[in-house]
């Protein structure tokens, strides 16, 4: 009884007062005559629980209640007739009871959950997920950056879950006994074509993006969405940010170079960029490489990337370009050869992508967009050219209606086009020309369904058509997840997936079919109070791998696909960021055991770049007096298989472990002045990566070697950021 | 004669009525706060709210009393729960009253109070929007005291952590008391917190 005859009466004298006393007070007696009718219940959840705290009250008034400690409510209204009861409670969904005022006695009322993103069951099976969104991320776009040893590579970073391997001379990424080949990179759903800065062989890459302009990461080890295709082992999924926070210039000046960026906002469009120069020279000339290599010019480069954002009332558009040249001149041991191998490189790389969502009534979205990328290579090896260009565009479109929060379905279609052509001139004038051209269209179709806060499913399926190999295929996928108790939970996902033969395959023969892999995932998962554990099993059959019969693919090379392998493992993953104070680190085990069969394999055996055991360490520190955060991590790779061509068997000698310990040092000058120090493999542990055998065995009839070491054990570097902005608050730390 | 000023009356009667109702809705709410019955005081703010759904004032209530309750709530379902529902109505309140800067200052409310809880979760990624709001909103409003003194203390608390001198936000806190003893609105219930506890942080100022 909320309100009461004395809240009447007082208007009633105010109104008496006028002097119309006998309509009015007729008028009166009859409003304020009305019956109160009492209204009670309770409210309970489905296994008739009590519902403490629910909103109960008439539709429209002010008349209502909260239930008490036994899910108990009782109010008393004037409203008569039909009305509707509401009752209201977060995560559950409201209920309405509609009926006479005076049928609402002694109701009970059972309310459903409501299927919660936040705390409900997730599509877990297989994806890591770095973003803002604290539930389902076991990293923070923060962490990839801050990790020791990533440097600033978001690759580097992601390098430390499990599921992937180290190879350290490459620097890509290896997924789950997969090549690097098998990985594919998205930006805001959209194909990126070259997602590596180019580099000669055995000296790492980096991925060419800066982490700064990008939201959210979500990195698939497998059985991933309908949505994506042609990869057969990963994906790696990049969103840019929506909307940036505020306006600002940020300054980098560091030891291998300096670069430059900034965000302009106005109103609900938005443009950031970011520059950077990069030459290795003056690090080299203090602390030369000496490891195998001669640098004739060190690695130089100039990148910048930019995006523009413009969102609507009920879309969002964004656009986003990238440009990086760069250079490099370098001689390598060899065993073939007395002299170094002389091996020169420009690259340029342009790329764009555009994308538009809308909003359309009725919870219907609209995604479309494109991208298109030029890249060139100018190679000489040797005194042998090799000029290489790729052309390769990516048109989407995608339509997503959600039903319910229970049930939503999403498809679309695409069309990657991609143009490649290589001429290759020998020293002693012989030229092979070598091109192709492929349309690859596709299309997929999936739908969430959430039977409950505790089971849901996703259900997909994706068609291919490629024109150069002129083949048809359509992959299923299906990911299962089962909440088994408040923080724990069970996944299954199974998926088949294809790939196109890689680019240097497809140039010489166009005759093949598609590679495939068959994903079977099974995951557990408990996350709580900042801890994070999760085991996942997985095994992968790989089918119509190509093979052929020279050492590297070369235009006389027969090509089949007659190869097949397996992969099986178990990865762990544990994240704690609350028992220890200003602490917070992870753990990373895997184990993978592979066998394939492929290129020039003469028999199944596993890979050299398929370490059996890899494990990684990553801890945080934040130290509050000094305003710092130190990191320290630890990499460790079981050896890997290289073949000695001195014994019978293949592949089956193995390089000593693998160790790297690295650190960092973030220091905060002030609010906007971050000082950056970090040393990779700070113990500076002679790591080998492989060996190199010679191709004719020497005079006493053994096969000599030398080991593929990193050109440099241990690297340092040190940075200044500076940033400015109107606030005088944010900083770079986000981007180290 | 008579009848159509009856009528006319009658009119002015409901309307009056239908006003009363409201104050007398909203001054219960009040007493159940300050009776410390949160749970009840949301609920009937939230009542009114859905009642009158074109006014801000009762959303931005049920937004202001599930995140005052959730400063100092230890349990992480309890305070996500309150969070949640004063961020819900938050946004219904901005829809209702775009370019608000009190709403403004409620959002970053809410903010604080996630980085109050974890600070090494949220405090990234909230502080910077925190920043943006209140620059949006002291451009918006800077007569609006609440939103002078809440940028000063958000500036401050920035700068203690920094090791760095608050003394410059000082005076910031000492215009907001200025704009404090002479702001007025005509809204019934408009908020007016602020005064008692910006007048402790210069008292801190000038200690």
């Amino acid at each position: 009884m909320l309100f009461s005859f004395d809240f009447w009466s007082i208007n009633l004298k105010q109104v008496i007062m006028k002097n119309y006393v006998p309509i009015i007070l007729l008028l009166l007696m009859a409003l304020s005559s009305k019956a109160q009718v009492t209204i009670n219940g309770t409210v309970t959840d489905k296994s008739s629980n009590p519902i403490v705290g629910a909103n109960v009250y008439l539709e429209g008034t002010y008349d209502g209640a909260s239930t008490d400690e036994s899910g108990k409510f009782s109010f008393e209204t004037t409203e008569e007739g039909t009305q509707t009861l509401v009752i209201s409670m977060l995560t559950y969904e409201p209920h309405y009871e509609m009926g006479d005022v005076s049928y609402f006695k002694d109701i009970s009322i059972k309310m459903v959950e409501a299927v919660n993103s936040l705390t409900g069951v997730t599509l877990t099976a297989g994806t890591f997920e770095a973003g803002d969104n604290s539930k389902v991320s076991v990293l923070k776009p923060l962490d990839i950056v801050t990790t020791a040893g990533a440097a600033g590579d978001f690759v580097a970073a992601l390098q430390t879950l499990p599921g992937t391997s180290t190879i350290n001379e490459d620097g890509r990424l290896f997924v789950r006994g997969g090549a690097a080949g098998e990985t594919q990179v998205f930006i805001d759903g959209l194909r990126v074509f070259q997602p590596f800065n180019a580099t000669a062989n055995n000296i790492p890459t980096r991925g060419r993006f800066s982490p700064f302009l990008f939201k959210g990461i979500t990195f698939s080890t497998g059985g991933y969405s309908a949505e994506y295709g042609q990869a057969l082992s990963s994906v790696l999924l990049l969103s840019t940010t929506d909307v940036p926070d505020q306006e600002k210039t940020d300054i980098q000046v560091m030891s291998v170079g300096g670069g430059l960026g900034h965000t302009e906002i106005w109103g609900n469009q938005s443009l950031s960029f970011n520059t950077q120069y990069i030459n290795l020279s003056p690090y080299e000339a203090l602390i030369p490489s000496t490891q195998g290599i001669r640098w004739n010019s060190p690695y130089e480069s100039i990148s910048g990337e930019a995006v523009y954002r413009n969102k609507g009332d009920r879309g969002i558009f964004k656009f986003y370009t990238g440009f990086n040249h760069a250079n490099l001149d370098i001689e390598q041991e060899d065993i073939n050869f007395e002299e170094f191998v002389r091996f020169r490189l420009k690259n340029n790389n342009l790329y764009f992508n555009s994308s538009y969502k809308h909003f359309l009534e009725n919870d219907w979205s609209l995604n479309m967009g494109a991208s298109i990328s030029w890249d060139t290579n100018d190679i000489t090896l040797l005194d042998n050219l090799v000029d290489v260009k790729e052309t390769a565009s990516h048109v989407k479109f995608k339509v997503k209606k959600t039903f319910s929060n229970r049930f939503n379905l999403s498809f679309g279609t695409e069309l990657f086009n991609v143009d490649f052509k290589e001429s290759f001139i020998a020293q002693d004038g012989f030229e092979f020309d070598s091109d192709f051209n492929d349309q690859l269209f596709a299309g997929f179709v999936e739908s969430d369904v959430f039977f409950s806060n505790n089971f849901a499913m996703k259900l997909g399926a994706r068609i291919e058509n490629t024109s150069v190999i002129d083949e048809f295929t359509i992959s299923p996928r299906l990911s299962l997840a089962y909440k088994s108790s408040e923080n724990g939970q069970f996944s299954l996902a199974y998926g088949d997936f294809y790939q196109n033969p890689l680019n240097e395959v497809l140039r010489y023969d166009q005759s093949l079919e598609s590679e495939k892999t068959s994903h079977y995932i099974f995951n557990y998962q408990y996350l709580k109070n900042g801890k994070t554990f999760r085991a996942e099993a997985y095994y992968k059959d790989y089918d119509n791998l190509v093979k052929f019969d020279t050492e590297l693919p070369q235009f006389d090379s027969q090509f089949n696909n007659l190869g097949n392998g397996y992969a099986a493992g178990l990865d762990i993953f544990w994240r704690d960021n609350k028992s220890i104070n200003n602490l917070d680190y992870w753990i990373s085990y895997s184990y993978l055991n592979t066998e394939r069969d492929f290129r020039n394999f003469r028999e199944r055996a596993t890979p050299n770049f398929a370490p059996e055991h890899s494990f990684s360490l990553v801890t945080k520190y934040w130290v509050d007096k000094l305003k710092s955060q130190v990191g320290l991590s630890y990499n460790f790779g079981s050896g890997r298989p290289y073949d000695n061509p001195n014994t019978e068997a293949f592949l089956a000698e193995k390089t000593k472990a693998f160790n790297n310990i690295s650190f960092n040092w973030a220091y905060l000058i002030d609010q906007q002045k971050i000082l950056y120090f970090s040393v990779n493999n700070v113990l500076g542990f002679n790591n080998i990566n492989n060996y190199q055998y010679a191709n004719t065995p020497n005079v006493n009839g053994v096969f000599d070697r030398q080991a593929i070491r990193p050109a440099a054990d241990s690297f340092f570097f040190v940075g200044f950021f500076w940033t400015l902005s109107t606030d005088k608050k944010s900083n770079q730390l986000d981007n180290l | 004669m008579k009848k159509p000023i009856a009528v006319l009356f009658l009119v002015a009667f409901i309307a009056v009525n239908a006003q009363d109702q409201y104050s007398a809705g909203m001054e219960k709410a009040f007493g159940l706060w300050s009776e410390k019955k949160i749970t009840e005081a949301s609920n009937l703010f939230e009542r009114i709210a859905m009642a009158e759904d074109d006014n801000w004032i009762p959303y931005y209530y049920v937004a202001q009393v599930n995140t005052l309750a959730s400063f100092g709530e230890k349990d992480e379902k309890v305070l996500t729960k309150q969070l949640e529902k004063a961020k819900e109505f938050i946004d219904i309140a901005k829809r209702i009253s775009p370019n608000n800067a009190e709403i403004m200052v409620q959002e970053a409310m809410i903010n604080t109070a996630w980085i109050a809880f974890d600070g090494a979760t949220y405090g990234m990624t909230l502080s910077g929007k925190n920043a943006k709001i209140y620059n949006e909103a002291s451009q918006l409003d800077p007569k609006n005291p609440r939103v002078i003194f809440s940028k000063a203390e958000w500036d401050m608390g920035a700068a203690r952590y920094f090791g760095k001198d608050t003394t410059p936000y000082c005076k910031d806190v000492e215009h907001a008391l200025e704009l404090f003893a002479t702001f007025k609105s005509d809204i019934p219930y408009y908020p007016k917190w602020g005064q008692e506890r910006a007048e402790a942080v210069l008292a801190n100022c000038k200690s």
